[in-house]
């Protein structure tokens, strides 16, 4: 029965971590608790008790997990001494003698005659241990890693991770697929806009059919008929060729910016309304002579007329 | 605050000028404070006057819609009069309503305010003290202070209803008008041939740019910081209806090539305007160079502003235009266009601007000049081809609508002013005024314009054209930069004559029978041409007809160029066409020889190789083009066979000459045109307007040879060769609009595919779904170019696939009959019209076109019609272009169901929409697609109706000299010239006024007696306003009556003599007994009028002194009326206007001591 039950994960490896634990694991360890009561009680009632309180039955479960938990960790340290990582008997058996157990008597107990019989606790949850994806080849060991060592993980995991997918190459089926799923997310966003909004309809009859998106009118209707929209912004920066030149005009205003704002510090002048930056080219200017940007003049005392 | 200086015009020219009795010589126009919370504005003017007359003791003003607080003529106050008998033309008492009437008492109206004729709605009499001072000839000054509440014309307001400051809002104002507009926003002697200098001088908040004419001197805080006064000088004179204003928070953009050169625009659109204004310095340099003239100011301004009136406007030194021109990089076909407009804007610059007019009259000099140049920028720019494209679209127009409309006369002469002598009466309206013009007319006059400079130049050449150009331009500088009192000044005007002469000096030659025929008389040239070979003489009989009597044709005696293109080469005949001559006979050159095979000469020197197969054996003749220049303002009519015409589309290089075969192939629908306009449509070389054209050709030509068509539909296999992958042919390639002309054509097949039919006269289900594939597949993610304009003519395209429902009793429609065609459609255009509202395309071209298939698919009876749709994009706040849409929608469906609530709606947003061009726009699509005709018994045409039109062209439309005309339009378009026809007829001659207690004669019975005679020319209706100023409280109890008395008198006699020149003597004119009769303390409200009209009651001048005798009769009765008239005026001008200063005058007595 002990041996049995080495062979089952360790289980102060979960102990540590019983708070945070998911359900499943919790139930795990419910149950083994559990098995271990129903273990005390078979035993006390071997002994001839026929109640107990529940305090003393905790405490001596308490005390033979801690018993069975210690064998398991001094069996595997002793195990592992030797250069092993699965405990054998032998391990066992010194572990317990080590206890101060005397292992003569075991058998002996084993075998004696009132011995009650418990159904071993169902390990189905416990042994369901995912198996992990396997992708791509793992690498083996190097020559001077030993084979016991544990394996490499996936070389997704650390390398890099290549996606494969077969890659179409019939042009036709590449621009049937790339329309339809467009029109697909133009129908279903417009679709859930127009359901989610108000809408106009074009049949009387039937409200939904057709249903369009309620013109809104706006404040300042130029804005969003004149700017080109991100999408097209977005498109425009793809297509290389106009790239450079809106590079080099983003440097020409920023340096204009921080320029103005240098000046603007040193004379303490107030820019052109509406805060408007001067823009073109940066260097030019500071010598354009235009009268819209120079700065705006101090009140003087003026003649009245 | 405006600040304004005028100075008059010092050279007394002419001698109309002496009735003003002055000259102004500087302006000074100051705007103190601009109210964008209130839309107000408060600001004074001062005129500096030289008396060129002695014993100036009247000044006449423009002023409209501005409320005056005070006049002073050099630091005196002085007393004034506000009378503007254009707010309503024909009293609104009277039943008349016949258009004759009406027009002529408008003229009149507009006559009795004409600045060019002395006259002004604000007359102010000089006090005595000065009169000394006139003898002398010193100068006077004329102080004003004014103020505009809720401006209906002049200025408008843009102020979006957002939160935040005005400048965060895009709060703008900005001058607008129709002609000489400007005395809507400030007093002013509102003449183009008045010129002074400019001082002005605008305080705006802080936050705000003012735009102006002339140069920015300095910009200075106010003394709480919190706003900034700006100051303008323009040196140069100016007449002021060039004078204009924008303040907004603007963009400012310094051009990087010019630095003189100033852009603004609204906030954000920075970007914009950095992309439409990168070409405008070639502009600037191409005209320098042809005119051999610098730019004449010392800056320029572009102002871009939102709800603008036209999309370009010039004014000195300055240009407002309309935001909408902007666009970013990626747009291709509003390029051009922008282009177009900054041009022309900058040709009126040098000619409307800098040079301005002596007169109305010399208004096509102008307009013709600046059109005539910005015809060479687009010739440099756009090419020879897109050149005489444009000059070809020009002339059909112009020949279209004279023949339609009937003639469009350049230059009128008005002899004596006496309606009889009307040069135009085919027109419903008087063109003595640019006031009284409809805007097409306007606008076909100035493409007439341009197209005659364009003969003048084939006359004498470019050179000397341009020289005359430079001649003009090199003496206005001269004489702008001379003091006023040299009296140069008037070198800045041209006139018809100094124009003339000008040619005359320069080139030597004599162009008076082409300005006989086309700028003094009216209407273009209807040719007919047919032709038969003549073997035995080896001679081509040509024959050449003229249709001179229809409406809009004159005709024409001079000589005629005709092109034969012979198997031996191409050879030019000037033929003369005499009054009795048809006949004209040009010899062959060349021998029918056709089995030598040769390459055959073409006119620009090339040789081609063509197949002469399709021609006729006996003949040498490949094609014949009767005035190939365009030299003549003409329509021909050329009969030829149907190869001579394909000869002509394939080979002739002129593109005039291939849009021509084009046109004329639509009647020939055989194989052959259909190959020859498929061969022009695959070359590459062929110019891409002409290909265009071709498609559409095409299609009908397919559409006609239905039964025998053979192969795919026309052009399918064309486009799928052009624009699809080659492996796929189904599928078109993703979008690369890098070469254009390809862009243009690849927009403009599916459009004209479309219109393909079969048998059962639908469209091919074959080329729908070739649409909707196009749809489908259309991908523009790898363009540098925006697909937004592509998209819209795809849908257009499904637009033209539509045909009529079949429709079985009428039944309702509903979605489950729907046709499964038409179930494709509309979804495609639902999700197009979905998808705008979370990406708006540029200009929501998108969003137009859905909304035009919508209304066709109501139109063909697939879905119910309903108009609620078009009037919910119709709303203020959409995209202008969507709203003209829309309207358009809701206008077609009231004309098909004729629905009179719609048509209601429609009347009351032309009465309230804040947006001029929306409420310019529907009349004119009204007129041009009208609920019903006067041929047409309709129920809409009933007599409220009628009313309302009425009271809109009447009273309702007085702020917009534009919009007046348009409803004159319309008015013309629904009733025609006489009485409309629903009015009940008056059943008795004598209508017996009870208010009056008197029995006149049915003045609607007499006016169908007399249309538009003569005795209307009296009944101007001389409305006047006293409105005592409650300000001034003090003064008013001592009214110095003489002064006061007098002036009224003046005034009163002063218009009428405009009317009645023949009345000797002095008028015992209404006006005066009203005075007298005004009790010493002020009265809110006293209206006055002259009887002639209160009367209904129209008599011709020899009726004049009974009426007169009548008028001492009813004395003591006008007194009572008095009070009722002022209420029903009340209610009237609140009908119209909600502004207090628009239909109001004021006058405000002032002690002169």
């Amino acid at each position: 029965m002990l041996s049995r039950r080495l062979a089952t994960p360790i289980p102060e490896k979960r102990s540590g971590s019983s708070k945070t634990s998911t359900s499943p694991t919790d139930n795990y360890q419910l149950a083994r608790r559990r098995t271990l009561q129903v273990v005390v009680s078979s035993l006390l009632t071997e002994c001839g008790f026929e109640s107990a309180e529940k305090a003393a039955m905790e405490t001596l479960t308490e005390m033979m997990q801690s018993y069975i938990t210690e064998v398991g960790r001094c069996a595997k340290a002793t195990c592992e001494h030797t250069a092993r990582s699965t405990p054998t008997l032998s391990d066992v058996v010194i572990t317990l003698v080590e206890m101060g157990f005397n292992v003569d008597t075991l058998p002996v107990y084993a075998k004696r005659s009132q011995r009650m019989v418990i159904t071993a606790p169902p390990i189905t949850n416990a042994s369901v241990v995912p198996k992990a994806l396997i992708a791509g080849q793992k690498r083996t060991h190097p020559t001077y890693i030993p084979s016991h060592f544990p394996e490499f993980p996936d070389p997704h995991t650390y390398i890099k991770t290549p996606t494969f997918r077969e890659p179409v190459s019939d042009y036709q089926v590449v621009r049937e697929k790339a329309a339809s799923q467009r029109r697909d997310v133009e129908r279903a966003l417009t679709r859930f806009m127009a359901k989610t909004g108000e809408t106009e309809s074009l049949f009387k009859d039937d409200i939904s059919a057709f249903p369009l998106i309620a013109a809104k009118p706006s404040a300042i209707p130029y804005l969003s008929a004149l700017l080109p929209s991100e999408l097209e912004l977005q498109t425009l920066e793809e297509t290389d060729s106009s790239e450079q030149d809106d590079q080099t005009d983003t440097e020409n205003n920023s340096s204009n910016v921080s320029q103005d704002d240098q000046s603007a510090d040193k004379e303490n002048v107030v820019l052109p309304p509406g805060g408007v930056v001067p823009t073109g080219k940066a260097n030019e200017e500071n010598m354009i002579d235009n009268p819209y940007l120079r700065p705006v003049k101090k009140p003087k005392v003026r003649r009245k007329k | 605050m405006l600040s304004y200086k005028q100075n008059p015009d010092p050279s007394g020219l002419h001698s109309r000028r002496c009735m003003n009795r002055k000259k102004d010589k500087g302006f000074e126009i100051c705007i103190n404070n601009i109210n964008f919370q209130r839309k107000s504005v408060i600001g004074y003017v001062e005129l500096t006057i030289f008396p060129t007359v002695m014993n100036l003791n009247r000044i006449k003003l423009n002023s409209k819609q501005c409320r005056i607080y005070r006049v002073r003529v050099n630091d005196l106050e002085a007393p004034f009069i506000y009378n503007d008998p254009t707010l309503e033309v024909c009293h609104h008492e009277s039943k008349q309503r016949n258009l004759n009437y009406f027009s002529s008492a408008y003229t009149a109206a507009v006559s009795a305010v004409d600045p060019d004729a002395g006259n002004g709605e604000l007359s102010i009499k000089v006090p005595s003290e000065l009169w000394k001072q006139g003898d002398e000839m010193k100068v006077m000054k004329v102080y004003i202070e004014f103020s505009l509440d809720q401006p209906k014309g002049g200025l408008h307001f843009v102020v979006p209803d957002v939160d935040g400051s005005m400048a965060e809002r895009a709060a703008h104002v900005f001058s607008f008008g129709n002609q000489n507009s400007t005395r809507f926003w400030f007093p002013c002697v509102d003449s183009y041939s008045e010129l002074c200098t400019w001082k002005l001088e605008f305080t705006v908040d802080a936050s705000m740019v003012a735009v102006s004419c002339g140069d920015l001197v300095e910009t200075v805080y106010t003394h709480d910081m919190r706003k900034k006064t700006f100051h303008y000088m323009l040196p140069i004179p100016t007449a002021a209806p060039n004078i204009s204003l924008a303040v907004g928070p603007f963009e400012i953009l310094v051009d990087p090539y010019m630095h003189e050169v100033t852009h603004f625009c609204l906030p954000q659109l920075l970007p914009l305007l950095k992309q439409t204004m990168s070409y405008l310095h070639e502009i600037f340099e191409f005209y320098e160079e042809i005119l051999t003239c610098r730019y004449p100011y010392s800056c320029f301004k572009t102002v871009f502003v939102d709800e603008a009136y036209v999309q370009v406007s010039s004014y000195a030194s300055m240009s407002i235009f309309s935001t909408n021109l902007l666009h970013s990089g990626m747009i291709i076909d509003q390029t051009p266009v922008t282009r177009r407009c900054l041009a022309q804007a900058l040709a009126q610059q040098f000619f409307g601007c800098f040079i301005s007019r002596m007169s109305w009259s010399d208004e096509w000099v102008l307009k013709g000049i600046s059109g005539y140049i910005y015809g060479l920028y687009l010739k440099k720019t756009f090419g020879v081809n897109e050149y005489r494209h444009w000059i070809k679209e020009e002339l059909d127009k112009i020949v279209e609508y004279e023949l339609k409309m009937g003639g469009v006369l350049l230059h009128p002469t008005f002899s004596g002013g006496k309606e009889k002598d009307n040069p135009t009466p085919h027109l419903h309206f008087s063109i003595r005024h640019p006031h009284t013009l409809s805007w097409e007319y306007y606008k076909m006059f100035q493409c007439k314009a341009h197209l005659v400079m364009r003969l003048i130049e084939n006359r004498i050449s470019m050179e000397f054209m341009l020289q005359v150009f430079n001649k003009l331009l090199s003496l206005a500088s001269t004489a702008s930069s001379q003091k006023y009192q040299s009296h140069m000044w008037s070198q800045m005007l041209v006139s018809t004559s100094g124009f003339l002469k000008s040619i005359s000096n320069v080139s030597g030659k004599d162009i008076g029978p082409l300005i006989k025929q086309w700028v003094d008389q009216s209407g273009v040239v209807k040719f007919f041409g047919s032709f038969a070979f003549n073997r035995k003489r080896n001679v081509l009989e040509l024959e050449i007809r003229q249709d001179y009597t229809s409406s809009g044709t004159q005709k024409y005696v001079g000589p005629i160029k005709v092109t034969v293109q012979e198997l031996d080469g191409s050879f030019n005949h000037t033929l003369q066409i005499e009054e009795n001559s048809l006949k004209h006979d040009i010899p062959c050159h060349s021998k029918s020889r056709r089995n030598k095979k040769k390459k055959i000469p073409l006119m620009n020197g090339e040789e081609v190789d063509m197949d002469l197969s399709a021609m006729d054996a006996d003949s040498p003749l490949l094609w014949i083009r009767i005035d190939p220049d365009m030299s003549i303002l003409r329509k021909v009519e050329f009969e030829q066979a149907d190869f001579m015409w394909q000869y002509q589309l394939r080979f002739e290089r002129d593109v005039v000459a291939q849009e021509e075969a084009i046109s004329a192939l639509e009647i020939f629908p055989t194989p052959a045109s259909r190959l020859a306009l498929t061969d022009i449509l695959e070359q590459d070389q062929c110019f891409y307007k002409v290909r265009i054209q071709a498609c559409f050709c095409l299609a009908k030509i397919a559409n006609s040879m239905m039964s025998t068509w053979t192969g795919p539909p026309a052009m399918k296999s064309l486009f799928t060769r052009m624009f699809c992958c080659k492996s796929c042919p189904n599928i078109v390639k993703t979008n690369n609009f890098i070469n254009f002309q390809s862009y243009f054509l690849q927009k403009t097949m599916p459009v004209a595919m479309a219109l393909l039919r079969d048998v059962q006269n639908l469209c091919p289900k074959e080329v729908l779904n070739f649409i909707l594939d196009l749809i489908k597949y259309n991908d523009n993610r790898k363009n540098k170019f925006s697909d937004n304009y592509y998209r819209a003519e795809l849908i257009d395209a499904l637009t033209n696939s539509l045909t009529p429902a079949i429709s079985i009793n009428n039944e309702v429609r509903t979605v489950d009959n729907l046709n499964t065609d038409v179930r494709l459609i509309l979804e495609e255009i639902t999700r197009f019209l979905n998808m705008e509202k979370l990406l708006p395309s540029y200009r929501n071209t998108i969003t137009v076109s859905c909304l035009r298939a919508i209304r066709m698919l109501q139109k063909n009876g697939h879905i119910p019609s309903d108009p609620s749709l078009f009037k919910s994009y119709a709303q203020y706040g959409h995209f202008v272009d969507v709203r003209i849409a829309a309207l358009e929608a809701v206008i077609d469906y009231t004309r098909v169901d004729r629905s009179s609530s719609e048509l209601q709606w429609l009347l009351d947003l032309v009465q309230n929409d804040p947006v001029h061009y929306i409420r310019h726009e529907i009349l004119s699509m009204l007129a041009k697609n009208p609920p019903f005709t006067k041929a047409a018994d309709s129920l809409l045409c009933n007599e409220a109706l009628v009313d309302q039109l009425w009271k809109l062209m009447n009273s309702g439309t007085c702020h917009d000299w534009r919009l007046r005309c348009d409803a004159v339009n319309l008015y013309y378009t629904l009733f025609g010239l006489t009485r409309p026809s629903c009015l009940p007829l008056p059943e008795l001659g004598l209508v017996l006024n009870l208010k009056e207690k008197k029995a006149v004669l049915n003045p609607t019975i007499k006016s169908e007696q007399g249309p538009g005679g003569p005795e209307v020319t009296t009944t101007m209706c001389t409305v006047i306003f006293f409105d005592f100023c409650q300000f001034p409280t003090q003064e008013e109890e001592d009214i110095d009556m003489d002064t006061v008395h007098d002036s009224q008198a003046f005034i009163y006699h002063h218009l009428n003599m405009l009317e009645r020149p023949s009345t000797p003597g002095k008028e015992p004119s209404s006006v005066e007994q009203a005075m007298l009769s005004m009790p010493g303390t002020p009265m809110p409200t006293l209206s006055k009028e002259s009887t002639s009209s209160k009367h209904g009651d129209h008599h011709h001048h020899h009726h004049h002194h009974e009426h007169k005798k009548k008028k001492k009769k009813h004395k003591h009765k006008h007194k009572h009326k008095h009070k009722h008239e002022s209420k029903d005026k009340d209610r009237d001008s609140h009908a119209f206007s909600n502004s207090p200063a628009s239909g109001r005058s004021i006058r405000s007595p002032s002690l002169s001591d």
